[in-house]
This record gives C-alpha cells, structure tokens and sequence, in this order.
C-alpha cells in the first residue's frame, strides 16, 4: 500500500491529523509524522522528515504533505537527497491527506493517491 | 454495452455520513468501475471522492439515491446500497 508522512511545524498538528486520517482509512496505511524542529519548537526537521518516509514506505510508494512555506523547503531539501517513488503534493493539508489515505486504503497506486490529495484543492465543504 | 442502474438507500438510524462511515462508503464504491453517483436531497456527489461524500451532509436514517453507469453498475448500486444500510459508527 502506498504510504503517507505528514510534515509539520508542529508535532500536535501531524499527530491529531494522522489519529484523523488513520480513523477514516484503517489500520491498513502506514502514516507517519514529522512534526517539529530539531530543537524542539515549532519548525520542521530533516532528519525526522527522512526517517518519517523511510517508515513509510513499504514498496508502493509514498505521498507526502506538507503544511505551510518552509515546510516544503525541508521536505525538497531531502528529496534532492533520496532515491524511491516519493510524491511531494500541493494539497491543502488536512483534506489532502484524509482523501489520500482513503485512496491508499483501497490499494490504488501512487498516481491516484496523490491525484487524490491535489483533487481535494477543489473540494467545497458547504 | 454500458448499463445504467439506480436504488435508494437509507442511512442506519444511528449513523451519519461522517468520517469513518463515509469513507467505508467510499472505500467500496471505489471497487466497482462504473461512475457512481450518490444524493442527498437536491445535493449530488461522485460516490467515490471522499470530500464530496463528507459535504453531502447526509444525517442518520436520512434517503439517499445512487445511480451508476457502466458495466457493474447493477451490481454496484446494489452492493452500495446494501453497504449504506448496514454502516457503523465504529
């Protein structure tokens, strides 16, 4: 199953966001956070975002997102650094990673589940 | 030859369209090929996008109406309506 690593300034963010997407996919999808710098604070991490994919990533692939600015400059930072299908998607945060592991909870690959993260952009929800 | 199929659907009296029960919903309209449609009152949505599901609204016991078009859409809506009938909070 494609996997998911949820990047953000702050560890309470990533993990209250996961416990929600978990919910809804199961127990199946292996989502894994990176929240927080390395000192602790509100900031974002490198080592944590490397380990985090690394985790997550069980042979299918990997989607991550991210939540805001400098988020993206750490997660391109490690990229530039890693071999792997690792998708990094301009989604909105929490809709993205909701309606990408349902995707990935249905066993789509990594084109769907990451069309499914950026398609939630667009969503209303009223 | 594609085939076009419809039912209604009620909700369980104790279940909402929200978080889990709507992704199990999606999850198996997922499963099937044809294009699957699912509404509430005036408000339609693509049965297998997650967020339209979440923004139809639809509360416990409330009718809801699926239509499909393709080759399983038979089996489809009645599978899905069969899924709608039995969803659980948990």
């Amino acid at each position: 199953m494609v996997g998911i690593v949820l990047v953000s300034h702050s560890p309470e963010l990533a993990g209250g966001l996961a416990e929600l997407a978990r919910q809804m996919a199961g127990p199946d999808v292996t989502i894994e956070v990176a929240g927080g710098g390395p000192d602790g604070r509100l900031g974002t991490d490198g080592d944590r975002v490397r380990d985090a994919i690394r985790h997550a990533d069980t042979g299918e692939g990997v989607v991550v997102l991210g939540d805001i600015g400098s988020a993206f400059l750490t997660i391109r930072h490690v990229l530039e650094r890693m071999n792997g299908r690792v998708r990094l998607v301009d989604a909105p945060f929490v809709e993205g990673t909701v309606s990408a592991a349902v995707v990935a909870s249905a066993g789509s690959g990594l084109d769907d589940v990451a069309k499914a993260a950026e398609d939630a952009r667009g969503a209303n929800k009223l | 030859m594609p085939t076009s199929s419809e039912t209604l659907a009620k909700l369980p009296a104790d279940v909402d369209l929200r978080a889990r029960p709507a992704a199990d919903f999606v999850r198996a309209a997922m499963g099937f090929d044809a294009e699957i449609v699912i509404a509430h009152g005036d408000r339609e949505a693509d049965a297998k996008s997650l967020l339209a599901v979440l923004a139809l609204g639809a509360r416990r016991g409330a009718t809801l109406r699926l239509r499909a078009d393709g080759d399983d859409a038979s089996v489809a809506v009645d599978a899905l309506a069969s899924r709608i009938a039995t969803l659980q909070e948990l």
